[in-house]
């Protein structure tokens, strides 16, 4: 099974239209990944699906890096009874 | 006599959103006045108390001088309870005073009691339902058909109609505003009211041959407008170049451009730039982006239906019906609603260049064809906060207590929505 991180490096991936090489942890999604502000609706919806999650959207708006996005997702599944 | 306005939390109340949302029934527009004008001018009673859906109960105090929500205004006199769904022309000073009545319509809900003081030691005063429930059980129906307002739609397709008759009631015309020349008149200028402080500029055509024309204080009208009577503009609303055809109802300080038909705008509202909007009921703080457009009219001339529980098509027999748009909803440049469309309340819609979809839920961010959770509802707090700044109003603490409210209320249709989007947009 993928690992947390290699499926939110796989989600936006496909979301932001980049290669997953580009994905890395440090990187952040508006300013280093070029997501523009639809854009990130769209990948928190893109993540909320994938996990089977639901995210505060302030909260998980917020989030500026890749690996900031899998703590936060890992926390949410976490309260959520949802195993990753 | 009290008159005693009743907006209960019924099964058929959200007949009247998105509008009735975020105010009571009472206060929709109705040719040039409101439900309850009319009400009190019908009743002749001047004492008015009001009961309303207690999560609003703080906002509309802000907003009447009337006891809202408050079980004194049940004791002390004979009382008129009145629903907001009971029409005007039912009533008339002379059916006040009388025998303890009561009315309800045949799913049960109270379209009139009236209460002769000496009975109200009968009944129990504490709150508006007990008085209710203990007045049926006390007194006997009386012998009416009260006719009633069932959908909003109604108010928008007998407009017309009303703002011929409010203009002969309030016997007012003439010009006590500026008209300046050169100015085209079709019709008797004795149909043409022009308030103190109105301003219309040159080139406008007022065209009262069909109907009259009543502009409010302050209304400002520039060059190149066109408005055909029937209609109503309200205090310091500004039309802009529009084409405002017949049967028009603008609440204050509205700014209306394009083309405007048989459509009911509540007030501060912006429809700044070309595009149609037609027998649409629109709200306050409504902002539509230039070439928003709707349908009022079906390829087939059939009649429209409207969906405004986001599952069930209601036939309006009609075969022109627009939009209702909630209060704080925004579009986007080129937005097109589909005939009959539902765009509840604090939506923001970014087109896509296709008609949308029939309903839209409250608080949706319509986005990429689908409806998302997008920037949550904060930051439609943040937006309506500065619209309302900029026309002198405030975004209060009991304004954000009953949007809240409204959000979990609409939070049933809303979810499945979103989760509908959401599917969509991850298989992009």
């Amino acid at each position: 099974m993928a690992t947390v991180a290699e499926r939110v490096a796989a989600v936006t991936a496909r979301v932001l239209q980049l290669d997953p090489s580009e994905i890395t942890p440090e990187k952040t999604f508006t300013v280093d990944l070029g997501a523009e502000s639809v854009q990130s609706i769209e990948l928190v919806a893109s993540f909320e699906e994938e996990f089977g999650i639901e995210m505060d959207e302030d909260a998980a708006l917020s989030v500026e890096s890749v690996g900031d996005a899998v703590t936060f997702i890992t926390q949410v599944c976490k309260e959520q009874g949802v195993e990753v | 006599m009290r008159l005693i306005l009743l907006d209960q939390q019924t099964d058929k109340r959200y007949h009247f959103n998105p509008l009735a949302l975020s105010r009571p029934i009472w206060e929709l527009r109705y040719g040039i006045t409101s439900l309850a004008e009319k009400l009190i001018a019908a009743t002749g009673l001047t004492d008015v108390a009001c009961f309303l859906p207690p999560y609003m109960a703080e906002v509309y105090k802000a907003r009447t001088d009337w006891p809202v929500n408050d079980p004194k205004s049940l004791e002390g006199d004979d009382l008129l309870i009145v629903s907001a769904r009971a029409r005007a022309e039912f009533f008339s000073p002379d059916k006040g005073p009388g025998p303890s009545r009561v009315n309800f319509d045949d799913d049960g809900d109270c379209l009139m009691i009236r209460v002769a003081k000496e009975d109200l030691g009968k009944l129990k005063t504490d709150s508006i339902d007990s008085l209710i429930e203990s007045a049926k059980a006390a007194f006997e129906p009386c012998n009416c058909e009260i006719p009633t307002w069932n959908y909003i739609w109604e108010l928008v397709l007998e407009n017309p109609d009303q703002l011929t008759k409010d203009f002969a009631a309030l016997g007012r015309s003439g010009v006590e505003g500026t008209i300046e020349e050169p100015a085209g008149f079709r019709g008797s200028k004795n149909d043409i009211f022009v308030g103190k402080d109105a301003l219309v500029h040159p080139m406008a055509v007022l065209d009262a041959e069909h109907g009259p024309i009543y502009l409010d204080e302050g209304v400002e009208v520039h060059p190149f407008t066109r408005i055909e009577g029937p209609c109503y503009v309200g205090k310091k609303s500004i039309l802009l170049g529009t084409k405002c055809r017949e049967g028009n109802s603008i609440g204050p300080m509205c700014r209306l451009g394009g083309e405007v038909e048989e459509s009911i705008v509540q007030g501060y509202s912006n429809k700044y730039h070309d595009g149609f909007l037609g027998h649409a009921y629109v709200g306050e703080w409504v902002n539509l982006g230039a070439l928003t457009t709707n349908s009022d009219l079906k390829n087939d001339y059939s009649s429209v239906s409207v969906m405004l529980d986001g599952r069930t098509p209601i036939d309006t027999n009609s075969t022109k019906v627009g939009s209702l748009i909630g209060d704080h909803s925004k579009t986007s440049i080129g937005t097109l609603f589909n005939t009959g469309a539902y765009v509840g309340a604090m939506t923001l819609i970014a087109a896509t260049g296709k008609p949308l979809p029939k309903f839209i839920p409250s608080f949706a961010w319509f986005l990429e064809g689908v409806v998302t959770k997008g920037f949550g509802k904060g930051k439609l707090y943040e937006t309506a906060t500065t619209a309302m700044s900029r026309r002198g109003k405030e975004w209060t603490q009991a304004d954000r207590d009953m949007w809240d409210e409204i959000f979990k209320l609409t939070a049933p249709v809303r979810k499945p929505a979103i989760a509908k989007g959401r599917r969509s947009l991850a298989r992009h």
